[in-house]
């Protein structure tokens, strides 16, 4: 029986067992991953998976179980698992199930290549990362080079209809070192994800960038705490983006746990910024053809020039808010229920070249790293570790460490005065350069 | 820039995925795909026969190498939320599967299978074994299987609990949170257990099997008011049966959650810059499991990467400080019988009154190091290898009075509970968010400030620690290092000197 058969085969019991409406979202894949290190592959880890998610809905109350036995007695079981966990939950009239027959067509989403790529050929790629990597005399040690690749097939059927798969793939690889001056260690690291094994960058450019971030932050220098513009590089699009993405979720905004929950249609932030969230994208590594939960996925703008324009919904949440879902049912996999989450989530691309906006900030900080949870989906507040360049007249001075920023998110998104060209479209989040006028710096 | 960087998650456990800011190999390929090495599963108890296990162990390794290894695990799990007054979902996992490792030199091979047969074990043995390939062949021991202390207690096990059981102490929390004052406006109340069966066996004879029950219960609320909002969080969890909840009551932990939704209302920007910082003890300690313990596990050691290689015997903190990675703590979160490789748990003191003793490590670690195994080779599930983590680590107590701590800080920043943070083990620079925190005027604890982050040195923090409490107490969480793993960590009362603090005002003083 193919994927699909199962599935509908799988609803039927659902249905025969008792349950009103059911879901059945069935996954196969193939993963292979490999460390490299020292010029010798140190680990390899190969593995193929199946597994079913069964959500059913009893007189309007939901549950959801699964297996990774997809034998006829181990789904039954399974069945019978949810139908009876369904007794338990709250009935409620939103509960329901996408209809919505269509599929998006998105290209580039699998690369029947890769498979069949000798393995020889990905070893030589992550050992050329490392050798490229250590080149530079000011890198003394390799934390490993790592190639993975992943593909396989998602099924998503339900009881009014909707039946529908797709396959999927990727592969990536990735490089970490660390440069050493007297007591002083730096690290840096860089990987590269793509769709398709022939457009993965090489391992020179990977090579370079991981080597560039550990030496270029030796000799750190300190700087006193004070209130200075801060550019966020393209590197650290997610300290922004990721608290956006928490405050425009459509479940927080019904619960009023978001800071942007009451300002639809409002401007929340610079004309400087759009954010567009687009499931189509030809190759792009958040695309998919529908969504977790089976929803065509579309392109939306969330944010258009400043002014907030949408939230994410899947289908429960959507029915709940009184709109449409959007395509956001997101899914970590066969295990759990669909969320909300993004696909490709990007800010557009700006005018400015990065040189003229260092050259047009007199002094202040140039980001290359932020940690911490980003903005504060609920309120807005943000603080970060952060660390970078140093500017002085308008040129890159010395690397800073160890340093922190902290704001609002309501004082960042409006402080936003100047956004670069250099969006990199193939990662699944990503911003360009930007800057911020004035941000509290806290060092010395 | 992606250097490894290891993190405690202070995200709810379904949100992780969408919310989490991962660092490590960012490979995205189709998301779902990738990730389904998470958590929950398992059915009817696959027994293998020793002598099964015999057979794979002895295919492993026909191709070479010193070590193999068999782990099987399933588990089954529940979880139910309650939200916005509802019981809005309840999610079954059944799991298992089965997974081959070959050790050869520094080289490992790692293969699993979801379905339990001597088919795919087998099959599993040979693709574990390629690494080995050509490299001398160890002869395996003959598997005996073997009984272990238990460090686990259970009087209500959970398989026999009823799910209205379940649904009543969900429901006390959420009713006390939501009581507790009117400017709570919503409570989050996420309950999860599961009962992880593993058989460990491996070359060197060894076979054990066990089964491990875990609770983990997660109170959120919402506080409404002045302006702002904030969600407090409680957490409980052990290695426990259902009594877990006679102990620590739900409504405690809803109340503690609310009470800290309320006061944070009124919280004013926090200084920004360096300064004195009082720890409160419990859960901050996670500061040292991040700071600390991950540059000393024998991983990094071994790669002579970390901030601690070649300092083993040296003074590298404050005499005052002694931190301690024990995974016998009666039924802690951290705790199991014996980590995922089959070593004995035990109390291991890492750092001594200031002196670098010990290293944590896994099999593979101990070896390259030339060192004892300590009992910290854990995996997420059998998806993973086994690599090096923490159990249950903490500050040791000391001796001061938590209040003269307090009273002798003349300004600064006490912190009352921490999120979670990061670390990058190579250059040792540590962050962290504050989730309730005060400052410190004329040596008292005055006004909330919002949330800041915590940033600094590992080696300048454990050299900067110059008081340390007698009230050591424990938290539970979840630590992030590519996989996931249950942890404790712990701390009394203790200060620290100089740590830089991220808030968004500049200090006027």
């Amino acid at each position: 029986m193919d994927n699909t058969a199962l599935a509908e085969a799988t609803i039927k019991t659902c249905l025969k067992k008792g349950a009103d409406a059911a879901e059945v979202y069935l996954e196969t894949s193939r993963n292979l991953s490999f460390e490299v290190r020292k010029g010798e592959v140190e680990t390899v880890e190969e593995a193929a998976g199946v597994g079913a998610g069964i959500r059913v809905f009893v007189k309007g109350r939901m549950a959801f179980s699964s297996s990774n036995d997809l034998g006829e007695k181990a789904l039954n079981d399974a069945v019978g698992r949810a139908i009876a966990f369904a007794r338990i939950t709250t009935s409620d009239p939103a509960n329901v199930l996408p209809d919505d027959k269509g599929v998006t067509e998105v290209a580039g989403l699998y690369d029947p290549e890769i498979a069949g790529i000798p393995l020889d050929r990905k070893i030589e790629l992550a050992k050329a990362a490392e050798k490229l990597a250590m080149k530079d005399p000011r890198i003394t040690k390799s934390d490993g080079a790592r190639y993975q690749e992943a593909e396989g097939e998602i099924t998503i059927a339900n009881s009014n209809g909707l039946s529908k798969s797709y396959r999927a793939g990727g592969c990536g690889f990735s490089v970490s070192v660390v440069a050493e001056k007297g007591d002083q260690k730096s690290s840096g690291g860089e990987s590269c994800s793509r769709r398709f094994f022939a457009d993965l960058k090489t391992a020179e450019e990977v090579a370079a960038k991981a080597a560039r971030d550990a030496y270029e932050a030796l000799d750190p220098r300190p700087v006193k705490t004070q209130q200075a513009p801060v550019i966020f590089s393209t590197d650290v699009a997610r300290a922004l983006l990721g608290g956006i993405l928490g405050a425009v979720d459509g479940e927080r905004v019904l619960q009023g746990a978001s800071f942007l929950a009451k300002r639809m249609g409002e401007q929340i932030g610079s004309e400087l910024i759009t954010l567009v969230d687009d499931g189509t994208r030809p190759k792009g590594l958040g695309s998919e053809p529908f969504d977790g939960e089976g929803v065509p996925t579309e392109k939306r703008t969330i944010v258009e020039k400043g002014i907030l324009r949408g939230f994410l919904y899947n289908t429960i949440v959507a029915a709940r808010a009184g709109v449409k879902s959007t395509g956001n049912a997101s899914r970590g996999g066969f295990t759990s229920l669909p969320g909300i989450g993004p696909h490709n989530f990007t800010m557009a691309a700006g005018a400015a070249k990065l040189e003229d906006i260092i050259r047009a900030t007199p002094s202040g900080l140039l980001l290359k790293e932020v940690t911490g949870y980003g903005i504060n989906p609920v309120n807005g507040n943000f603080s970060g570790g952060a660390s970078g360049f140093w500017i002085e007249n308008g040129r890159i001075a010395f690397p800073v460490k160890g340093l922190t920023i902290a704001g609002t998110a309501d004082a960042m998104l409006n402080g936003i005065d100047m956004v670069a060209d250099d969006l990199d479209p193939d990662r699944a989040m990503a911003a360009p350069s930007f800057r911020i006028r004035l941000l509290q710096i806290g060092g010395e | 820039m992606s250097a490894i960087r290891y993190a405690v998650e202070d995200i709810p456990r379904r949100r992780f995925l969408e919310l989490g800011l991962k660092g490590g190999l960012a490979l995205a390929a189709a998301p779902s795909l990738l990730s389904c090495a998470k958590k929950g599963r398992a059915p009817a108890k696959p027994e293998l026969a020793l002598e099964d296990l015999d057979k794979v162990i002895a295919r492993a390794l026909v191709q070479g190498g010193e070590f193999a290894e068999v782990y099987v695990e399933h588990r089954i799990s529940r979880s139910i939320l309650l939200e916005e007054g509802k019981f809005k979902s309840a999610v079954f996992g059944i799991s298992q599967g089965a997974g081959v490792r070959v050790i050869s030199g520094d080289k490992t091979g790692y293969a699993y299978s979801d379905e339990i047969s001597m088919d795919k074990l087998l099959r599993a043995a040979e693709v574990a074994s390629t690494v080995a390939r050509g490299a001398a062949a160890g002869k395996p021991v003959p598997i005996k299987e073997e009984k272990r202390p238990s460090f686990i207690t259970v009087a209500v096990p959970l398989q026999t609990v009823a799910d209205e059981k379940r649904l009543e102490i969900m429901q006390r929390a959420h009713d006390a949170a939501l009581a507790y004052d009117p400017r709570i406006k919503m409570a989050s109340i996420d309950y999860y257990d599961e009962v992880r069966g593993r058989t460990i066996a491996n070359s060197e004879g060894l076979c054990l099997r066990d089964e491990l029950p875990l609770l983990f219960f997660v109170i959120q609320t919402l506080g409404v008011g002045n302006g702002t909002s904030h969600m407090g969080r409680e957490r409980l969890s052990r290695h426990s049966g259902l009594e877990m909840f006679d102990e620590l009551k739900p409504e405690d932990a809803a109340r503690a959650a609310a009470r800290e939704s309320i006061v944070m209302l009124e919280a004013k920007d926090a200084p920004a810059g360096k300064m004195d910082v009082v720890m409160q003890n419990g859960w901050g300690g996670v500061l040292v499991h991040e700071a600390v313990g991950h540059p000393l596990e024998g991983d990094n050691i071994a790669r002579e990467t970390g901030v601690f290689v070649g300092k083993l015997g040296q003074l590298v903190a404050s005499e005052k400080f002694t931190m301690v990675d024990d995974g016998t703590l009666p039924c802690f979160r951290g705790t199991t019988n014996f980590d995922d490789e089959g070593t004995e748990m035990k109390r291991n003191v890492l750092i001594q009154d200031g002196v670098l003793v010990k290293f944590m490590t896994d099999i593979l670690s101990a070896k390259q190091i030339k060192m004892e195994r300590t009992g910290n080779g854990r995996r997420e599930s059998f998806r993973n290898i086994p690599i090096v983590r923490m159990t249950n680590t903490f500050i040791d107590k000391g001796t001061d009075k938590p209040a003269d701590i307090l009273a002798s800080t003349k300004s600064g920043l006490y912190v009352q509970a921490l999120s979670g943070g990061s670390v990058n083990p190579t250059d040792g620079v540590f962050n962290f968010t504050c989730r309730e925190a005060y400052l410190i005027e004329d040596g008292k604890k005055t006004a909330p400030v919002k949330g800041a982050t915590l940033i600094g040195n590992c080696l300048d923090v454990i050299r900067g620690i110059d008081a340390v409490g007698d009230d050591l107490d424990f938290g539970p969480g979840i630590c992030g290092k590519g996989q996931s793993a249950e942890v404790s960590a712990g701390q009394p009362t203790v200060r620290i000197r100089g740590i830089n603090v991220g808030g968004s005002r500049a200090r006027t003083r």
